[in-house]
């Protein structure tokens, strides 16, 4: 009998593989480990993924570099999308060493749940095909919905199961598309896609665009574009701080990256989706903004804002593929870094999992000065102030929507810039007002982790903006985006 | 050497920070002092030539720095005015150790404003002053700081990402390979794009300078801030709106300049005399200063806008002057403040007890308005010597400024330092140890560059010349 093996190789797999390794060490490990022993363990998991990430990346031609023809590609692109999602995992352990207990979330399931999540952000990142990528998606949007649930409370049952309803939904919305685009096309791969695309026959025209709006919209739901962002504030605000900063960088990096796949690669030739991009990114980055101008709540105001930052994020992928995957990469990590910083801030000091209202934030320079000046640094990135990275991630963006002829967009990112560093700027400027009150901050406890992490990206935040081609460098070659689609 | 200069101030905010808080003051005075000595060495030396280095190779974002002519007069007197307000805050303010390091932290970026030549460079030590000066409103500032803060922020930054946009936008459209001054010069943009990018240049500059209706954020920033003054000799300092438009405005959009011209000129002698007028009415003193300096700008704008090379001499020497005097009332108000517990204008009788107080800020005002001897004379003569050959009517309106000046400025100081005293009020102090110096040197520069202005002509005549050649030989 003639056996004929599928074509697998598993280089490409290996920072898959070892993600899921810690995956399954932690299910089954729970049993006998403590679980600070066994997040430990997974930040050696992570590092080890990134490690393996690093050695791809510098790997000579005769390692191959996808898998299962072509479904899975560990080319630069995704290398390096996926070393910001393992950056976020990393960051939210760090922080779930210190904040997890307190947020009555800390047992093992925790970390093998947010290990699953993170296998399905790499796969979204790493794939080739449609079902590869939904396959990804899935495992990320299950783990998630139980991760936001699993705090014992009322808030967190309420914000999961909201979560679970209308991510499914955008699932459906997906999947439905994706047929669509096989309808249309006939090839659920990429690069199969891309070259159908530009030789379509009329009569499937009308198929594809409509599979590519859906798909457009289930993507939405994921990133929280407006209007498919409804969940977001509520979601964000009633799940564990620790969970919310998980959802806001290391998830949403991961629709990201999906979404540059499909529209930056394979559909980047595609007809109508631009135009409806350009009204949702124009209304997301109008109601994100105005919304968060109108937030009592400093968690919650972190929950808008990243809705406006998705608007921001959104920018990119209107513009030619090489320029926008370019910006997209740099502003993914920046974003990362500056939302992480901010929210374990909050997690480290809000004394309940609500958070904490932006007037308790008043004095905290006196109270705690470095998280103070920290959190500063962090606002004043978040509203795109230079010397800080973020600054740049909004330059590239403006860069991109400006040179790609969309300028009434880049215009109403400015006005809408303009409402962001006033919700900014006021807890910002309320921490170093002068304030006689008690402290309304959680008192007790080391914090070594959150303040490790804290620290991490904050170096980060300031060494990227003031020398950006650390990481732009890596992230500029245009051909590194050009093979998003496979060659 | 320049970006010594530049990085140095810097340095020093990072170590008075990591000092005891008993070496603070000191720390602090050495690095402003070896600053301005820095910069009176780069002087003696004639400037320092533009140097390029890379910054982000694949965005075109170079570090290119230069510093001679006009920024270098303005490096001077920023330097200078630092040093004062390091000495008077260090006195004046209990725990001075923020304030300093953000004055500190502040000179860097406004000395970066005035060395940049590449776009982006210029945009982000833009943006890096206006987070000291945000913070110290924030720290140090009256109870109504909140809102001056957040209209401070937002007209800013609405301003400045225009500006960025344009900037973007310059690039693009010219083809220029890199940010940097003298690449974006050979790859001009023309036509109706440059007059667009230039009135979104425009829009952070005029909120800078500012021109009306653009300015309703200074008289809250000068209000709110502390009552020292200390805060406001950084805001006076801060007008960078003025030189960004000279630097990089008459260069980059020569016909868009000319075109508009007319328009912006009105806006500037509009803002000349409806600022002097509503300076007459206020009667709190750092109001009254931020109206008069208002008024000031709107004349720097006129002979900016005017294109005349007198003029712009003019508006030059104009703007890094005004500085000098107006940031030293600014302290002469803090002083006043401390001995009267108020800012109001209508306090009474200060001379009788601080003659010397009083003769100082009489002199400092008389600085102000431009009295024949002193330096803002030859700059707003200049101006309107200049404006004069380019519109005669406006220039009158403007000049009737001059007037209001007198009126708005001897009105206020007769109030406060004469009249009759009010019974029971407290008995006041004169100046004491550095008060003096605060208060003299910046009178004696002002003085000294009034009636020798050789120096500073010299230095910036090449410079004026050079950006006006682009325009035609105007």
């Amino acid at each position: 009998m003639n056996l004929v093996l599928p074509d697998v190789s598993f280089a490409p797999m290996l920072p898959l593989l070892l993600v899921l390794a810690g995956a399954i060490v932690s299910t089954l490990g729970g049993f006998w480990l403590p679980r600070r022993t066994l997040t430990a363990l997974n930040v050696v998991f992570l590092l080890a993924s990134g490690a393996s990430l690093v050695w791809l990346w510098g790997a000579g031609a005769d390692v191959p570099r996808s898998a299962f023809a072509g479904a899975l590609r560990a080319d630069p692109a995704a290398l390096l999308l996926g070393g910001t999602v393992l950056l976020g995992a990393l960051l939210t352990l760090l922080v779930s060493l210190d904040t997890a207990y307190r947020a009555r979330v800390s047992f093992a399931e925790f970390d093998a749940l947010l290990m699953y999540a993170v296998t399905g952000c790499l796969l979204i990142a790493f794939s080739g095909d449609l079902i590869v990528m939904l396959i990804g998606l899935e495992i990320m949007s299950l783990a998630s919905y139980v991760l936001v649930t699993f705090q014992d409370s009322r808030r967190a049952e309420e914000s999961g199961l909201k979560y679970f309803l209308l991510g499914s939904v955008g699932s459906a919305i997906l999947i439905y598309g994706l047929a669509f685009l096989y309808g249309a096309t006939g090839t659920l791969n990429y690069a199969g896609i891309a070259q159908q695309v530009s030789v379509l026959e009329p009569a499937n025209l009308g198929v594809l665009v409509a599979g590519t709006l859906l798909v457009l919209a289930g993507f939405g739901f994921k990133i929280s574009l407006v209007p498919f962002h409804q969940w977001t504030p509520d979601v964000y605000s009633g799940a564990p701080t620790l969970v919310s900063l998980f959802l806001s960088t290391v998830v949403k990096v991961a629709a990201f990256a999906g979404m540059l796949r499909v529209f930056g690669g394979a559909l980047a030739a595609g007809p109508g989706w631009h135009a409806v991009l350009q009204v949702l990114v124009a209304l997301t980055l109008l109601i994100g903004n105005a919304a968060a101008l109108y937030q009592q709540n400093f968690k919650r105001l972190l929950a808008y804002s990243a809705v406006a930052h998705t608007g921001f994020l959104a920018m990119t992928l209107l513009g030619d593929t090489a320029q926008g995957g370019a910006a997209l990469g740099y502003y993914l990590l920046v974003y990362t870094l500056m939302t992480v910083a901010a929210l374990a801030i909050v997690a480290a000091l809000q004394r309940t999992e609500e958070g904490m209202s932006v007037n308790d934030l008043r004095g905290l320079y006196y109270r705690h000065p470095a998280y103070a000046a920290a959190l500063a640094v962090c606002l004043a990135s978040l509203a795109g102030l230079p010397p800080f990275a973020g600054f740049f991630a909004k330059y590239l963006a403006f860069q991109v929507a400006f040179e790609s002829g969309y300028v009434v967009v880049s215009l109403l990112a400015v006005l809408s810039s303009v409402a962001a560093l006033v919700y900014y700027l006021r807890p910002a400027m309320l921490m170093f007002m002068p304030d006689r009150t008690p402290a309304r901050e959680y008192a007790h406890g080391q914090r070594p982790a959150t303040t490790f992490a804290v620290a991490l990206s904050l170096i980060g935040i300031v060494v990227l903006g003031l020398l950006p081609n650390l990481w732009y460098g890596w992230v500029a070659p245009p051909e590194i985006w050009r093979l998003l689609a496979g060659t | 050497m320049t970006s010594l200069m530049l990085f140095l101030p810097l340095l020093g905010a990072l170590l008075v920070l990591l000092t005891p808080v008993k070496w603070r003051e000191e720390v602090a005075g050495f690095f402003a002092a070896v600053t301005l000595g820095l910069g009176l060495w780069l002087w003696r030396l004639g400037g320092e030539g533009l140097s390029v280095s890379p910054w982000v190779p694949p965005l075109g974002m170079t570090y290119a720095v230069e510093l001679n002519g006009v920024g270098l007069a303005f490096a001077l007197v920023t330097a200078f005015m630092t040093l004062m307000a390091v000495w008077y805050a260090a006195r004046r303010v209990p725990n001075p150790g923020p304030m300093l390091a953000m004055v500190l932290a502040m000179e860097t970026g406004l000395l970066g404003i005035f060395a940049a030549r590449d776009l982006i460079l210029f945009y982000v030590f833009f943006e890096w002053a206006l987070i000291p000066s945000l913070l110290m409103l924030a720290v140090y500032g009256g109870p109504g700081r909140m809102r001056a803060l957040v209209k401070f922020g937002a007209y800013t930054l609405l301003g400045s990402l225009l500006m960025l946009l344009s900037f973007i936008g310059y690039k693009w459209l010219g083809g220029s390979p890199t940010f940097a001054l003298p690449d974006l010069l050979a790859h001009p943009v023309r036509g109706a794009a440059q007059t667009w990018l230039y009135l979104g240049f425009l829009a952070a500059m005029a909120v800078k300078l500012p021109l009306w209706p653009l300015h309703a954020w200074l008289p809250d920033f000068h209000e709110q801030n502390h009552e020292s003054g200390v805060p406001d000799v950084m805001g006076t300092l801060y007008k960078v709106g003025g030189y960004g438009i000279f630097v990089f405005g008459l260069t980059l959009f020569p016909d868009a300049s000319l075109e508009l011209r007319p328009v912006l000129m009105g806006l500037a002698a509009f803002t000349a005399l409806y600022a002097a007028w509503i300076a007459f009415h206020q009667s709190n003193w750092k109001r009254l200063l931020a109206y008069a300096g208002l008024s000031h700008m709107g004349f720097v704008a006129l002979g900016l806008f005017s294109l005349n090379e007198t003029a712009v001499i003019g508006a030059m020497y104009l703007l890094a002057f005004q500085n000098l005097y107006t940031g030293a009332l600014f302290m002469a108000v803090g002083m006043l403040q401390e001995r009267v517990g108020s800012l109001d204008t209508r306090v009474g009788g200060v001379m009788n007890q601080a003659g010397a107080l009083g003769g100082l800020t009489l002199a400092l005002w008389l600085a102000s308005i431009a009295v024949p001897g002193f330096a803002g004379f030859v700059g707003e003569f200049s101006v309107l010597l200049g404006a004069y050959q380019v519109s005669p009517w406006l220039t009158f309106l403007a000049g009737l400024t001059t007037i209001a000046a007198a009126a708005y400025a001897l009105t206020a100081f007769q109030r406060t330092f004469w009249e009759g005293r009010p019974l029971g009020a407290v008995r006041v102090a004169d100046l004491r140890g550095t008060e003096w110096l605060v208060l003299v040197l910046p009178l004696l520069a002002a003085l000294l560059f009034g009636v020798y202005s050789a120096p500073v002509l010299n230095l910036m005549q090449p410079a004026v010349r050079a950006a006006l050649s682009s325009l035609g030989g105007q």
